[in-house]
């Protein structure tokens, strides 16, 4: 790997490292800004004031606050966010268990993104302004224009209606026997454990809320692409290749497409913060099981460490997520990786 | 190069200007969009005088009239009180409005001053703005949002601060990108050399580069916030009742779903036409600024 | 019957309803190993020409009535596919270098093997793939680049322009067409790269038995590599033939302008700059600067470019002071510093007989210069007015609100345009008015040193007079002095009353032009005007001789 793209690596990592670090700065006194007193609401209106104090002792709430933030943090860096509030189980844990439900989801959604998103984008830019193009971006009007919860809901009810026994709720079917490991995602896990049947069911079950999820974010793709494809068109390198005679479609699909695949990449990574917002809606309409759910419930219910928790996750996401498109988009575009010395 | 440029001495058939409008002009979806968005703000102004039923928007009850389908004397059917949904729909409009209003208006001259600043003054300037930005985007906003807006009581006003709390950010970045290019190009310099000051430089001669895309991304923006307003009031935080709001409306229809139907669908009709109106326009005025955003 | 014949074609451009007629009646012969020139300026239908021969015209042009004859028969009847066949193997165009004519995301191997793949498919033969190599090897060193492997395997913006442009006419030879046309091959290059590649198509036309269409705006290509010439303007050929009757005795006025419009290097023609005398010492003098720009990298060195070593030089009150060299000399960083923006790494900057820092306490002083820049396209804000662009130096040095107007009209008037430009905005004016108001703007602020950066390259040869001419006018009402940035020597022949030649930082040559030119010492200066294209064999004659190591001592080669 040339060293200068070694070093574009090492400083995005650097600068995920501050981003996570800000970020768990800013939820902690966000948390600590909340009224009410998290000793009090764990132990709930009926102890004594005195076994709140020790519960204060005992959650640290009385050190000075920056004590408070690095416990946090070194707490947060080996995993452990406390306990949840209502729940009183270890926070993480919790989530950890929900995590692979998420994951699966938002996997399928990226999935159906790129698999429609970018195909249409370039159709519509091959035909700009004739009337494939016009009815791709009406199509696509509707990705940007209904809210994921919505989708979600008018998703459910067409299923309910139209669709005998098509499930509306949850992730997987009861008394099935889903096998529980090793990845946690019931897809692939259903491959290796020799049953496909479950491998069916899941994607029977995760149609809907990734259709939901993947709408809006089809959408942004498509044009992404199409605006990439056009204003690349409208360079001297494809008027070369032209004049000498080879065919549109390579042109556009080899040429074209790897140097517009940058930009849609590029949305991809910093929509997922979006993404991961959206899932938490999807998920709740379908009682989908994934951390993100059990995320917004934590914000409604102001259960803090498990919100944290949440919170800082959905960042590693995002910054996990942002790194591997730097990556792939170093190895489509060699000027990131070339560039010697600038 | 187009054709239509310098010949030798001579000057420019068609200004860009002009070609600008007939670029807009010559795409009917964008007046098109332009004028969906002309009657949402219609509706918004004259609602007490376009709506059938204007007491309806606040707190009165006609238990006689609940769920009502869709007829001529309610065109959107009625709610579970009995008030006419398409009299709540357009005063819902206004709280949309009010959110869009109240997002940028903050959003935007914070996201631009701190866009403008970090592209121009380069060095470490940048680097704060540019970090502080990036870290700003690694946050699920829909978790923001509801995090500040359980804290503080969940109204209208808290609402809106919570958006705009990470809306700037997208701002922020669009902006430092063209003020960084435009601070690279040479009329920049020579404005520094004819000793211009930094105000000068940031508001009459960078501003003006940027003002076609604070345009089209905040006529985009309408729209998101829109949805995201929206999807905000469906979970809970917003407007309190008996306010109309298109995402609670949605909310409390869900209820009585599927015989009901109707005050699920009507008020997604709205935040429908709404986003498309804006949609549209926003798409109409990107290809007429011929800009990236 | 000739190789290719236009027949009165006229094509026109539609957009948004407004039609633009862009050919009028074009008439053009180019017979079997001819070679043929279309000189014209911007906007002069040159390119659109070559295009409507090539069918790579843009959707919104239509070609209304004439023909294209390619041996003997009518390619505006033919169809599209049937013009596809052509391309790359009976025809080929080479175009301007820049970086852009590459597709950045794939090696040049690719591009090449893939025109090599669909000519050989349209022509029903098939190499495989080890055969395909096996030829683009063997192109690549026909246009003389020494390493086809390395060039192959390497990305767009890895080769020097030079290497590019090679490769870009390794391209269009790959089927053997038997027209090559060339689409102002080399003006982004340096002078001296030009000069190699305008040499190296000489070469294949001679050995292939090609003909040539090479299409420019500059006249001493046309002397270097054409034996017919057609001269257009705004879309139609004005004049036409053989090339000596052309130069010799043209028959239009236009052509007579341009042929006038080139500043000679030798001969009768040429004008000789009075030095100022030297009053009460140099207005700037550099005393053994040095300029090295550290860029700090993570994992490796930090990466040093020594821009400007060890320079001495004095600008005299009233000189024009020339600096030529090409790209990456340090011309432009040496102007910086005189300027005052940027300090030296090391040695001393003296204006006007005091150090930099003492006389600036740390600011730039606008009264001491201003700069004029190249590009008029981009030095003006597209934004704001004429008026409001001029007003701003007038503004910041402290000038009254009431005379504002009146101070800015008096400079439009100055640089030759009517008070009503005040409300124009750049995109509205032509090039040579957009710098018109550039220089405006620079005097605005009284400076005592104007620097010009190229600031007559991008304009057409007619107007680049004009402006030459304004500037002489300036200098002589209100004693400025000019520091005078470019590569066009024969420019600053005639425009200098000092120059100074600079290679890879170093000034390598200093005196007044007429001694220079007469008696260049150093090897680069002499290759660097033998390298300049100039219109009359006496002026050839009078060039320096350079040899063969010298060149590749001091010249970057853009075969290797």
């Amino acid at each position: 790997m040339p060293a200068s793209f070694a070093e574009f690596l090492i400083r995005r990592l650097f600068g995920f490292i501050a981003v996570l670090l800000v970020l768990s700065l800013m939820i902690f006194v966000l948390a600590r800004v909340v009224p009410g007193d998290p000793a009090r609401m764990a132990l709930g209106p009926a102890a004594s004031q005195a076994q709140v104090e020790a519960m204060r002792d005992q959650m640290g709430l009385n050190d000075p606050l920056p004590i408070q933030y690095l416990n946090f943090l070194s707490g947060a860096v080996q995993g452990d966010f406390g306990r949840s509030l209502i729940s009183g189980r270890p926070v993480t844990q919790e989530v950890l268990a929900l995590l692979p439900a998420t994951l699966e989801l938002v996997l399928a959604t990226l999935f159906l993104m790129l698999l429609f998103g970018v195909p249409l984008g370039v159709l519509a830019a091959r035909n700009q302004n004739r009337w494939p193009d016009t009815v791709l971006r009406l199509v696509s009007l509707i990705g940007v224009t209904m809210p994921a919860f919505l989708a979600a809901i008018l998703l459910q009810l067409f299923a309910a209606y139209y669709l005998t026994d098509w499930p509306i709720l949850g992730r997987m079917e009861r008394g099935i026997g889903a096998p529980t490991g090793p990845t946690g995602l019931l897809t692939i896990d259903g491959l290796l454990a020799g049953r496909p049947d479950v491998t069916l069911t899941a994607l029977q079950y995760m149609l809907f809320p990734a259709i939901a999820l993947a709408l809006s974010g089809i959408a942004q793709i498509m044009r992404i692409t199409r605006s990439a494809m056009i204003e690349h068109q409208r360079r001297d390198h494809v008027q070369t290749l032209r004049s000498f005679g080879v065919p549109e479609r390579v042109v556009t699909f080899r040429y074209l497409l790897k140097l517009s695949s940058v930009a849609p990449l590029t949305i991809m990574g910093l929509e997922f913060a979006s993404l991961i917002g959206n899932a938490f809606v999807v998920e709740m309409v379908f009682a989908w099981g994934g951390f993100a759910s059990h995320g917004l419930e934590s914000i409604l219910q102001k259960d803090l460490n498990a919100v944290m928790a949440v919170v800082m996750l959905s960042g590693v996401f995002f910054v996990v997520a942002n790194l591997v498109i730097d990556i792939i988009i170093g190895f489509i575009d060699p000027r990131l990786r070339l560039r010697e010395g600038r | 190069m187009s054709v239509l440029t310098d010949h030798g001495d001579q000057t420019v058939v068609l200004s860009a200007r002009r070609m600008a409008w007939l670029r807009f002009l010559s795409n009917p979806v964008a007046i098109i969009g332009a004028l969906m968005v002309l009657s949402v703000l219609f509706c918004v102004a004259f609602a007490p005088w376009i709506a059938p039923y204007p007491t309806h928007a606040g707190g009165i009850v006609d238990f006689a009239n609940r769920h009502q389908p869709p007829s001529v004397d309610h065109v959107m059917g009625t709610d579970k009180v009995g008030r006419d949904i398409f009299t709540r729909v357009i005063y819902g409009f206004r709280i949309s409005l009010l959110l869009i209003v109240g997002v940028l208006g903050v959003a935007v001259p914070v996201g631009a001053a701190l866009g403008l600043a970090a592209g121009y003054f380069g060095g470490r300037t940048e680097f704060l703005i540019t970090g502080f930005t990036n870290v700003m985007l690694a946050i699920p906003p829909l978790v923001m949002a509801l995090a500040v807006g359980n804290v503080l009581n969940p109204n209208l006003i808290t609402a809106m601060f919570a958006i705009a709390l990470l809306w700037w950010t997208w701002h922020a970045r669009l902006i430092y990108r063209v003020a960084k290019s435009v601070a690279a190009e040479d009329y920049i310099e020579a404005a520094r050399l004819a000793g211009a000051s930094h105000w000068h430089i940031l508001t009459k001669e960078i501003l003006p580069n940027c003002i076609a895309v604070i345009s089209v991304k905040s006529t985009l923006d309408a729209a998101f916030i829109i949805l995201f307003g929206a999807t905000l009031s469906f979970l809970g935080l917003g407007v309190r009742p008996p306010t109309p709001d298109l995402g609670s409306m949605v909310a409390d229809g869900r209820q009585f779903l599927p015989e009901m139907w109707w005050g699920v669908l009507a008020p997604a009709l709205g935040i429908f036409y709404a986003t498309l109106g804006f949609n549209l326009l926003g798409d109409g005025l990107r290809d007429m600024f011929d800009v990236e955003v | 019957m000739s190789l290719l014949q236009i027949d009165n074609l006229n094509v026109a451009f539609t957009s948004y309803g407004i039609r633009t007629h862009v050919l009028k009646d074009v008439s053009l012969k180019v017979g079997e190993g001819q070679r043929v020139a279309l000189i014209g300026e911007t906007g002069s239908g040159k390119s659109v020409t070559s295009k409507a021969v090539l069918n790579t015209l843009p959707r919104n042009a239509k070609v209304e009535s004439g023909s294209i004859l390619w041996r003997g028969e009518d390619l505006t009847t033919k169809s599209d596919g049937a013009r596809e066949a052509l391309k790359g193997v009976e025809m080929s165009v080479v175009m301007q270098d820049p970086l852009s004519s590459f597709n950045p995301v794939f090696t040049i191997g690719r591009h090449l093997d893939d025109v090599l793949y669909w000519a050989d498919r349209r022509k029903g033969t098939s190499r495989g793939k080890a055969g395909r190599a096996a030829h683009i090897r063997d192109v690549l060193r026909r246009v003389q680049l020494a390493d086809p492997d390395r060039v192959m395997g390497a990305y767009p913006m890895q080769l020097s322009g030079g290497m590019r442009q090679r490769v870009l006419i390794a391209l269009a030879l790959m089927n053997r067409p038997k027209l090559l046309i060339a689409d102002e091959p080399g003006t982004a290059l340096d002078v001296t790269t030009q000069d190699e590649i305008l040499k190296l198509l000489n070469a294949l036309v001679a050995e292939e038995g090609l003909s040539l269409l090479m299409i420019t705006h500059n006249l001493g290509v046309v002397r270097m590599t054409a034996d017919d010439v057609y001269v257009m303007r705004k879309g139609e050929i004005v004049e036409h033939g053989p090339l000596e009757r052309i130069f010799k005795t043209p028959e239009t006025d236009y052509a007579r302008e341009l042929i006038e419009a080139i500043p000679p290097l030798y001969g009768p023609g040429v004008k000789d700059q009075p030095v100022a005398a030297q009053q009460d010492g140099a207005l700037v003098k550099l005393e053994n600067v040095d300029k090295v720009f550290v860029e700090n990298r993570l994992l490796r060195p930090a990466l040093r470019t020594h821009a400007v070593k060890k320079v001495d030089l004095e600008i005299g009150k009233g000189e024009i002071f020339g600096l030529a060299g090409e790209s990456g000399s340090g011309k432009t960083t040496v102007a910086r510093m005189v300027m005052g923006i940027m300090r030296p790494s090391s040695g001393r900057v003296i204006i006007d007989g005091k150090p930099l820092d003492e006389a600036f306490d740390g600011r730039v002083d606008r009264r001491l210069a201003q700069i004029v820049y190249q590009n008029p396209g981009t030095s003006l804000n597209p934004k704001r007015t004429v008026g409001q662009t001029l007003e701003v130096p007038l503004r910041f040095s402290d000038t009254p609100r009431g005379e504002l107007k009146a101070r800015t009209e008096s400079l439009l008037d100055r640089v030759g345009l009517a008070p009503h430009y005040v409300s124009r905005y750049p995109h509205e004016l032509s090039g040579g008015q957009k710098q018109r108001v550039a220089i405006a703007r620079s005097l605005a602020a009284n400076p005592r040193l104007i620097v010009l950066d190229e600031p007559t390259s991008a304009l057409d040869v007619s107007v680049q007079k004009r402006v030459i001419a304004l500037l002489e006018e300036l200098r002589e009402e209100l004693g400025l002095t000019y520091l005078f940035i470019s590569h066009d020597l024969s420019l600053m022949r005639n425009f200098c009353s000092r120059i100074a030649i600079m290679l890879r930082g170093e000034i390598v040559e200093q005196g007044r032009p007429a001694e220079v030119f007469a008696n260049p010492v150093h090897p680069y200066t002499r290759a660097l005007i033998s390298a300049i294209p100039v219109i009359s064999e006496a002026e050839e004659a009078a060039k320096p001789a350079v040899s063969q190591e010298e060149k590749q001592k001091f010249l970057v080669s853009s075969a290797a």
